[in-house]
């Protein structure tokens, strides 16, 4: 099975079974491995009692004279026996409850989630002691006990999974075809739910060891075994330590600690397979980047000159380049307009620029520069003194991109303070309801969480973000999309009079052509993470000459020809790891011939700032230099 | 929902549960094979008169829940524990001749209280501190340490990290290993002082570590979660220091889970109590129940057990309402 050869290869997973392994091992070779039969009453002499370990006992001898590495054999079998046992009761009634309270949901569901909150708050070791106090100390009992009481944490898990499940398709069409709910439950919803309980019953093995032997040490194991936790209880109480044994102490408790770690070692693996998580962060300490130097040098009078930028991502297999060789300019108080399907590295190119890459991305050639200074080189430290006032960002997703538990206003008058300075506290209040007006939004909802916030509401208060310290340019990654057309519009057009009245740079990054065209000075406009075409928007739009910008501008509505038929172009761009070899667009290029799948085209220039990687220019135009 | 009704209906919530408790620990200790309410009366030197007599004293010939045979429908075993309740009446001990149940629970409480609340204000503040610096350098080696350590500390049980600090507290730095002061012991205010904290450390060390791994833990998980989070991002776009970002960004959201995992894990904590007090034999609320175990002290062992499931609801209710002030956003149960 596949699952079980990756839980061998998680080495951490794989020391676990070796520890369960050996465990299991000794627990039914006990008699044969074992020097001494523990349950044999022998008759010991005042020497035997703790007598220090030897070549006639291993581990020395307990406070009844037995030895101990015999009796800690057996007590591998009681350990584990309880562990199993009491863990299978504990999955059967817990997976049923959380099978039946997902599934049946109303009042049926929130009675059982009740019951088991209500199980959740008592103490269960006290509980344990209580009824086992009742019941009587049998072995039978303590397993009933431990695996009774053990069902809270099963339901839970298996009750919001089964919910997760009960949504899907396969389950409602079950239900629709009119499928008895004992079939749905077994046959759709219980295989689904079956790998998370695999790991959550390692867990719950790993609790019922460690709660027999919590109450064997009190003192409310079975008096007929032998355990760990009554070996530590005879010693521990009948003066082990007043005696100095500690080999009557330590090995039973480390034994108890063997099985409980190799379970939770064999659990956390599981967990790692079933339930993969990245796991990186936004703050995770950045390694010192060092891109190859970028081979054409930045543009003089551009505010941001990009030059020959690259961004690779850590994959399974080795680096996913995401941007390959990608060079443009934002001029002083220019608006660019960065266009291209989904997943063509537009954001990723922005991200890149601005040093925002989400952990495990990064720069892995070229350059950006901003006036005299590289971005892609700079430390953090010093790139921070950068941020917001001379480069800000409108980030895709409003959605979570504020805090929920701070208050708009707040967020906003925090960008405001650390930037501004002098502005002071009330200074800064009154900015940030100075800027929600400007994009509309009454300034007394400044006092608002995000969550009390439309989805237009919170991108324009993302916007309001962005301006408040005056930055010299900002990067808008869709700002519009959530926004009905006349707001669109609205905020638009504020964006663009607030970027003349402050001479602010701009790069909008939008799939709407039409946006494009209104309120941007220049266009680029990316296919596989490879720019197609870059010029000046009346240039490039009323005379493409890449086919993929062709293809682009035919697919998008025109006002001036409403009865041009719109076409879509076949297929998707080419995932990261099967970039072809030559022109990224060539398999879906109407117009491609043999030499565009064999050599990638350079950018050509069609006349001053416009160029076009396409083969198709050859003839009349010159290759621009170091491209 | 409004917030205000919100805090009702938590509360009220939290009151059912402890009225189901009561009549849970009233059940328990009346309907379960052994009828442990007897055992008391159950001494083979009685004559069946006296046993009869003692029965009858207890309440225990009325019928258990209503009653229907005449003289009232709430002249039960029941109501008669309710009403017993009500007055703080928890019953007398088996045991401990002429002493009251409360008085003996009061008692151990205060000793107990004295080891949880430093252990716990100890492990919460170095659990959220290492917890938050192993998710923030995640994958170094301190977070690998931080992460090695709590798979110990889950590990091991706590009453064998007891026995072991026990062992070498005692025997290499002489501490004391039993009780809460040394009886018999005369000496000037300093010295007390001296002696509370000499027997205070190794029990309060041991519950501290045990707890310590288990928040270490939680905070890193919910830290890495939070920090992953896209206002992050933002927080860190606008050019704040990772230590503004973590202050006024991380900290408070990434605490959000945390005060419900550790009003969770209370009943952990007094998992952990009980262990400890039993092994340092302190006196408190866990060397209570067991000892009441083991002299089949019925009373005694109810009135325990209801005072620390209704400790943890209260705990767990005073969680959810700090989680209520933490985050604007919930405004549904």
């Amino acid at each position: 099975m596949n699952r079980w050869r990756q839980l061998v290869r998680h080495r951490l997973g794989l020391i676990g079974l070796v520890m369960l392994g050996l465990a299991l091992v000794a627990a039914i070779t006990a008699p044969i491995i074992a020097p001494y039969d523990p349950y044999e009453s022998v008759r010991v002499g005042i020497e035997d009692i703790y007598a220090q370990p030897s070549d006639v006992h291993l581990l020395g001898t307990d406070d009844a004279g037995e030895d101990i590495l015999s009796a800690l054999i057996y007590g591998t079998r009681v350990s584990l026996l309880v562990g199993f046992s009491g863990a299978l009761i504990s999955l059967i009634v817990g997976g049923l409850i959380g099978l039946v309270a997902g599934y049946k949901g109303g009042r049926i569901g929130n009675g059982l989630m009740r019951l088991t909150d209500f199980f959740l708050v008592i103490p269960d070791l006290a509980l344990q002691i209580v009824i086992v106090a009742i019941v009587g100390q049998s072995l039978r009992n303590i397993i009933l006990v431990i695996g009774l009481l053990g069902w809270t944490t099963s339901a839970r898990l298996v009750r919001a999974q089964t919910l997760a499940v009960r949504q899907r398709k396969f389950v409602e069409r079950a239900r629709a075809v009119g499928a008895s709910d004992f079939h749905i439950l077994g046959k759709h919803v219980f295989p689904h739910v079956l790998p998370l309980m695999l790991a959550n019953t390692v867990l719950v093995i790993s609790l019922a060891i460690l709660a027999e032997s919590t109450l064997s040490f009190i003192g409310l194991g079975d008096p007929t075994v032998i355990s760990w936790g009554q070996m530590l209880n005879f010693a521990f109480s009948r003066g082990a330590v007043s005696a100095g044994a500690w080999w009557a102490l330590v090995p039973p408790g480390l034994a108890i600690v063997w099985v409980v770690l190799g379970t939770t070692l064999v659990g956390n693996a599981l967990e790692d397979i079933f339930n993969p998580r990245i796991g990186r962060h936004y703050l995770e300490k950045e390694k010192p980047s060092t891109p190859e130097p970028a081979r054409v040098p930045p543009s003089r009078v551009a505010a941001l000159s990009i030059r020959n930028l690259s961004v690779g991502f850590q994959g399974d297999d080795g680096l996913l380049l995401a941007v390959d060789d990608v060079s443009f300019d934002i001029g002083r108080g220019e608006s660019v307009g960065l266009v291209g399907e989904s997943g063509c590295g537009k954001t990723t190119t922005m991200l890149a620029a601005l040093r925002l890459l989400p952990p495990g991305g990064s720069i892995v050639a070229g350059a950006v520069h901003w006036g005299e200074k590289n971005l892609a080189t700079m430390s953090e430290e010093e790139l921070r003194h950068l941020r917001w006032v001379e480069l800000s960002m409108v980030f895709q997703g409003a959605m979570n991109a504020l805090n929920p538990v701070k208050k708009v206003g707040w967020q906003i008058a925090e960008a405001v303070r650390t930037h501004i300075p002098g502005v002071g506290k009330a200074g800064a209040d009154a900015r940030a309801r100075t800027l929600l007006e400007v994009v509309g939004i009454p300034p007394a909802r400044a006092d608002n969480y995000p969550h009390e916030f439309s989805g237009g509401m919170r991108q324009r208060a993302m916007i309001a973000l962005a301006l408040a310290a005056n930055p010299e340019l900002v990067v808008a990654d869709e700002p519009t999309t959530a926004l009905d057309v006349m707001i669109q519009a609205q905020v638009m057009d504020l964006l663009s009079k607030i970027r003349r009245e402050l001479a602010m740079s701009m790069v909008l990054i939008t799939h709407d052509l039409g946006l494009v065209a209104e309120s941007c000075d220049r266009v680029v406009v990316m296919y596989g993470g490879t720019v197609a075409e870059q010029g000046r928007v009346e240039d490039v739009f009323s005379e493409p000459k890449h086919p993929y910008t062709q293809l682009l501008l035919q697919a998008f509505p025109d006002l001036d020809q409403p009865d041009r038929p719109l076409v879509s172009i076949p297929g998707t761009p080419p995932a990261l790891d099967q970039l072809p070899p030559g022109c990224r667009f060539a398999a879906r290029c109407p117009q491609a011939f043999d030499r565009c799948h064999q050599e990638r085209p350079p950018p050509y220039q069609v006349s001053n700032g416009w160029e076009a990687a396409c083969f198709l220019l050859e003839p009349s135009a010159v290759v621009v230099p170091g491209g | 929902m409004s917030r205000g009704r919100l805090v009702l209906r938590k509360v009220a919530w939290a009151l059912v549960t402890v009225i189901v408790v009561i009549t849970f620990n009233f059940l328990l200790f009346r309907v379960l094979p052994g009828d442990p309410a007897k055992a008391g009366v159950r001494d083979p030197r009685l004559t069946p008169e006296s046993v009869e007599a003692a029965r009858v004293r207890f309440g225990l010939d009325k019928p258990v829940f209503l009653n229907l045979e005449g003289g009232g429908l709430f002249d039960s075993q029941y109501f008669a524990y309710l009403g017993a309740l009500a007055q703080g009446d928890l019953g007398e001990s088996y045991a401990y001749n002429n002493r009251t149940v409360t008085e003996l629970i009061g008692r151990s409480l205060v000793n107990t209280v004295w080891l949880v609340l430093p252990a716990q204000i100890l492990s919460i503040m170095i659990g959220v501190v290492l917890g938050l610096l192993a998710a923030w350098r995640k994958g170094t080696k301190l977070d690998v340490g931080a992460l090695t350590f709590s798979l110990f500390m889950w590990s091991l049980p706590t009453f064998f990290l007891g026995i072991l600090l026990l062992f070498v507290g005692s025997r290499t730095f002489g501490l004391p290993t039993a009780g809460r002061v040394t009886i018999g012991a005369d000496a000037g205010f300093a010295e007390a002082v001296g002696d509370i904290f000499s027997h205070l450390l190794l029990p309060t060390a041991t519950l501290a570590l045990v707890l310590l791994g288990e928040y270490m833990i939680i905070m890193r998980s919910s830290v890495v979660e939070v920090f992953s989070e896209d206002y992050i991002l933002t927080a860190k776009a606008k050019g704040l220091s990772t230590f503004q970002i973590i202050r006024r960004h991380a900290f408070r959201n990434a605490m959000l889970p945390i005060v419900t995992l550790i009003a969770l894990n209370l009943g952990f904590t007094v998992s952990g109590a009980i262990q400890v007090e039993t092994v340092y034999s302190w006196p408190g609320l866990g060397k209570l129940t067991v000892d009441a175990v083991a002299q089949r002290d019925f009373p005694v062992l109810q009135g325990a057990f209801l005072l620390l499931a209704i400790a943890v609801i209260f705990a767990n209710l005073v969680a959810e309402l700090i989680y209520l002030r933490l985050d604007p956003r919930v405004t549904e149960a």
